[in-house]
């Protein structure tokens, strides 16, 4: 916990500004006593240097002297024998008058003309006298009057000198007071000065001390208070010092770890809070920190171990450790928590959750397999019924039979609804981008409800808006689901109105298109707009009832637009109409040279076929059962389906087939015994040829079959050509039994036999097929990768993916399914055949996808029908 | 001091330069020049009488010292040349604590026995190398080293720097 926080930068600052003004201040004031010192000193130096005499008294025995001298004169006039005292009074006054002319503390004195003309007249009197001075003394007693007489007129000067010179130190003196007046006044003033600031100082150190005393007090405050927050923490906080010694705990670790608290100082906090195991685990990672003396990375500083109590109870703890340190010592502060229960809680709602995970998934998982698995019947019903148009039926026959029809493609949607949401909600479906041209998605579209729309007396078309696109990249299978719910719904809301489909290029730098579908129907109230894109939501249920529908199609196009990146919208207008817009980003394909379409040379010799075969196709596998109806119906031929070995025999007793073809591995019956079965029968169709079909015909096999009574062989995936000159030798009254010869290099797609599929079919259906055939294989294979090998259905399940990847020339996905059939007939499967089979399918679906997205751009293909 | 006193004084001094040589002289030899200085007092050797009497050479042969210094009374820098007077106070045994000097002028002053020191005044007899006349304040001038101690630069010690110094009488 810090305790610096922002508010107290502000008094520390101004702290310091006061420290710094009071520094100037001390500075100020020792500068000025230094100065005042000086002065003082030097002041002091003047006077003890005295460069005076006693002046006054000099002067004043200038005129003492004189006055000798003047007395020796005349006393020397009555007693010639005081000539030598003569003689001594005026060397005397001559020494005085030579101090005050020459000495240095008179030098002032003598820039004096008042001191300075008597003087000179003083001087020229000693000048002249000394010849007589120093003369004979018969002389200097002659001249004695003389001198008296001079020394008497000299009197007023010697006066008017002494006078002057004591004037002029009179004045000195004064100079001289003034100065030191001067020297004291300022002193003075420094004194005051000095008081002021010192005051200053003292009340500045008050302040401070009284600053300083809050801190204390802040401080014993804040130390209280920590007391009571690490008391009342529920986390137990240890505190160590820097080696990891324990100094203090708090009331929370000694609950938490059992420990008296005098028991726990001075141990080894590593040591004795936790278990052994742990210990180098922690020496090592998260507290090395404490080992080197240094603070945890800031990463480092809150992490989760196991702690153990005294009685030795391990449980989970979320630590979090750091350093705190001043400059007398550093401690390691670590707060301990107990985490057991949440630690029991995350692990039970982990569990909870991968239970709810797992069931959502298993509930997915049975929505998508019972909806595939409910269209494989439904499609058997969609198609007896068509076959029974065959038969003579009579008017309610027909009436009735349309309505089973139509009961069965609206069942049919529903389930394809429900399988893509499934699918959808499994994260299976992913937006593919691949070229196609926007013109031909339409048309297409345009086609498959045309008849929907005509039969509701509604007028369908489509027109570009402003200028055409060209081909795109995009996912046009999802595209053309979308555009065909929204037409679709136009459609059923729609009676006797106009439904346009408007396509407008919006290229403002993301290339994207807007698909508008208007109809003139119904309309949507603006209370509904919001809710009509929600998954099974039906706005009039007696209305929906009427056209039919889950509710999930606009749920499925919204989110098939949300997964092209797209966006989906609706405005409407009730008793008006609706316009259903999507916008989808679509870049535009890169002009490139359009390869020239190879044409498929397996196509047959159809007009070397006597038509009119009538052939009963037994299979098991819808879409082999799909592709072979076609490639016969392509020859003229006229297709009886049956789904398994069973319904074979049926049919076969029922009635007359100039060919029966066989699958081998079906379910309820399989071809061996439907053939066995036809053979023994006595039906109209007893003696009809059988050809089998199989994806793995060994020559041991294809004994076998022609001891159940076949007369033939032909390969998956079933090659047009070969098919076509089968059943020609057939009419012909012979048997071709020769099976194809596998390919020695298996490619992942065998574009020959793709091609001859296209070829026969039309791009349409093989666009349709391809979709069909990838959504079960993705499933198939996922599932059979995921089995284990010792599963005993393994066979037939290999068998059927097997048939579906040969026809669609799947080549090497084919030969490894029939690896694994083969192998599961000695239950030698290995999980890692199982296992490859997922890298495998992907693979080849690339190459199928790819192959089917090149054919479509080649020749332009789209359209189709679906829901 | 009155002048006749003065005169009276100055009277007896020369009596006593030109009077008969007394026999209590001790280790101090008889003055044969001129006498320039006379000591009397609490002193123990003497020459005449209770009195030690110096003529020129016999302040010379006490060993002499030179010291260079500026004073307030002459103009710019001067060597002196004389007789420290610790010397002198040693030569005459001087047993008192001051010594009154007094001058031709009679001018007097009191020097105390702390001034009697090694480094101190001297009784200077040349100045610049020359004997000094009366007029130049000779013949003996009790000269301080002022340059060299500052403490000497006062008033006290400029009073006792007596020059025409021709008598000391040691106190008690």
């Amino acid at each position: 916990m810090s305790t610096t926080t922002a508010q107290e930068i502000a008094p520390r600052r101004t702290l310091w500004s006061r420290l710094s003004v009071v520094v100037t201040l001390l500075v100020f004031c020792f500068s000025t006593v230094a100065g005042m010192g000086w002065l003082v000193l030097r002041e002091i130096d003047d006077l003890s240097t005295a460069n005076s005499d006693n002046l006054q008294w000099s002067l004043a025995q200038v005129d003492v002297e004189f006055l000798q001298l003047e007395v020796a004169l005349l006393e020397a006039e009555r007693d010639p024998s005081l000539l030598p005292v003569v003689r001594r009074r005026f060397d005397i006054f001559y020494s005085r008058m030579s101090t005050l002319e020459r000495g240095e503390v008179f030098r002032d004195m003598r820039e004096n003309p008042d001191y300075d003309a008597p003087r000179a007249n003083v001087r020229d009197f000693l000048d002249a006298t000394v010849p007589l001075i120093d003369g004979p003394p018969e002389d200097l007693r002659a001249a004695l009057p003389d001198l008296a007489r001079e020394v008497g007129a000299l009197t007023d000067d010697v006066r008017e000198l002494s006078l002057a010179g004591l004037t002029s130190f009179a004045e000195l003196s004064d100079a001289r007071r003034d100065e030191v007046t001067t020297t004291l006044l300022v002193m003075a003033a420094v004194l005051a000065l000095l008081l002021a600031g010192l005051s200053l100082l003292a009340l500045s150190f008050r302040r401070l001390y009284r600053l300083s005393e809050l801190r204390a007090r802040d401080l014993r405050q804040t130390g209280a208070r920590m007391q009571t927050i690490v008391e009342t923490s529920v986390d137990a906080i240890v505190v160590s010092d820097k080696t990891g010694r324990i100094v203090d705990v708090n009331g929370a670790a000694v609950c938490t770890f059992g420990y008296p608290k005098s028991e726990l100082i001075g141990r080894s906090a590593l040591e004795t809070l936790f278990p052994a195991d742990i210990q180098p685990i922690l020496r090592d990672d998260a507290m090395a920190a404490v080992a080197e003396g240094r603070r945890p990375r800031a990463d480092r500083r809150v992490f989760e171990s196991v702690a153990v109590t005294r009685d030795g109870r391990r449980f989970p703890a979320e630590m979090s450790i750091d350093r705190a340190e001043d400059e007398s010592e550093v401690v390691y502060v670590a707060f301990v928590r107990d985490i057991s229960r949440r630690k029991a809680a995350e692990e039970g709602l982990t569990e909870a959750r991968d239970k709810a995970l797992a069931g959502e998934k298993a509930k997915a998982e049975f929505l998508a397999v019972m909806s595939h698995e409910m269209r494989t019947p439904l499609n058997g019903l969609l198609g007896t019924m068509q076959l029974m148009r065959d038969h003579d039926l009579t008017e309610r026959q027909t009436e009735l039979l349309d309505r089973m029809v139509s009961s069965g493609r609206l069942l049919l949607g529903l389930v394809n609804d429900v399988l893509d949401l499934s699918k959808f909600e499994a994260g299976k479906l992913t937006a593919e981008r691949r070229p196609f041209e926007i013109q031909r998605l339409l048309d297409g579209v345009i086609e498959t409800t045309a008849s929907l729309a005509a039969s509701n007396g509604n007028a369908l078309s489509w027109q570009w808006v402003g200028p055409p696109g060209r081909a795109v990249l995009g996912d046009s299978r999802l595209l053309r689901q979308v555009l065909l719910n929204l037409v679709g719904n136009a459609v059923k809301f729609t009676r006797g109105g106009t439904i346009d489909i408007e396509v407008e290029q919006i290229g403002d730098g993301d290339n994207s298109i807007e698909f508008r579908v208007i109809d003139s129907g119904v309309g949507i109230a603006d209370g509904n707009l919001d809710r009509i894109f929600n998954d099974f939501e039906t706005l009039d249920s007696s209305y929906s009832r009427q056209t039919g529908g889950t509710g999930l199609g606009l749920g499925i196009a919204r989110r098939l637009v949300g997964l092209m990146g797209g966006e989906i919208g609706v405005e409407s207008e009730l008793g008006e109409g609706s316009l259903f817009w999507i916008r989808i980003p679509l870049d535009p394909v890169e002009d490139r040279p359009t390869p020239i379409p190879a044409r498929d040379a397996t196509a047959g010799e159809p007009s070397e076929t006597p038509p009119g075969l009538s052939v009963l196709l037994v299979e098991d596998n819808e879409i082999n059962r799909f592709v072979a109806r076609e490639m016969l119906e392509a020859e003229g031929h006229v297709v009886t389906e049956a789904v398994n070995g069973r319904a074979g025999v049926e049919w076969a007793e029922a009635r007359h087939f100039d060919a029966i073809l066989m699958d081998i591995s079906m379910p309820v019956m399989d071809g061996q015994d439907a053939a066995r079965a036809i053979r023994a029968g006595a039906g109209p169709s007893a003696t009809t040829p059988i050809i089998a079909v199989t994806a793995h015909a060994l020559p041991d096999e294809i004994a076998k079959f022609r001891a159940a009574g076949m007369d033939g062989c032909i390969s998956k995936p079933v090659d047009r050509a070969l098919l076509a000159s089968t059943l020609r030798d057939l009419a012909r009254g012979g048997h071709g039994i020769e099976p194809a010869p596998s390919p020695d290099s298996v490619p992942l797609l065998d574009e020959a036999q793709f091609d001859s599929l296209r070829a026969t079919i039309g791009p349409a259906h093989m666009a349709e097929l391809i979709d069909r055939f990838v959504d079960e294989l993705d499933a198939a294979i996922a599932a059979l990768a995921a089995e284990r090998p010792g599963k005993p259905d393994l066979g037939p399940r290999a068998h059927r993916c097997a048939g579906s990847c040969a026809t669609l020339g799947l080549a090497a996905m084919r030969s490894a399914l029939g690896r694994i059939e083969t192998a599961a007939r000695t239950g030698a499967v290995s999980a890692d055949d199982l296992i490859a089979l997922g890298p495998l399918w992907r693979r080849s679906r690339a190459a199928l996808v790819d192959r089917a997205g090149r054919a479509s751009a080649e020749h332009g293909e789209g359209g189709g029908e679906s829901d | 001091m009155t002048s006749l006193t003065r005169l009276a004084l100055t009277s007896l001094v020369l009596t006593c330069a030109l009077g008969p040589v007394p026999a209590a002289a001790q280790a101090l030899p008889e003055p044969e020049g001129e006498v320039i200085l006379t000591v009397t007092g609490a002193i123990e050797t003497t020459n005449e009488g209770d009195a030690a009497a110096f003529d020129l050479d016999m302040l010379e042969a006490l060993g002499p010292v030179t010291i260079r210094t500026t004073t307030i009374w002459t103009e710019g820098e001067q060597t002196f040349t004389g007789v420290p007077l610790v010397t002198l106070m040693e030569a005459v045994g001087a047993e008192g604590d001051v010594l009154s000097a007094t001058a031709i002028n009679d001018y007097a002053v009191e020097i105390p026995r702390d001034d009697w020191v090694e480094g101190g005044p001297i009784i200077a007899y040349l100045n610049n190398g020359s004997p000094m006349s009366v007029r130049d304040k000779g013949p003996l001038w009790v000269v301080y080293p002022f340059d060299d101690n500052t403490e000497y630069q006062t008033e006290v010690v400029y009073s006792r720097s007596i020059w025409q110094l021709d008598r000391i009488v040691v106190a008690e």
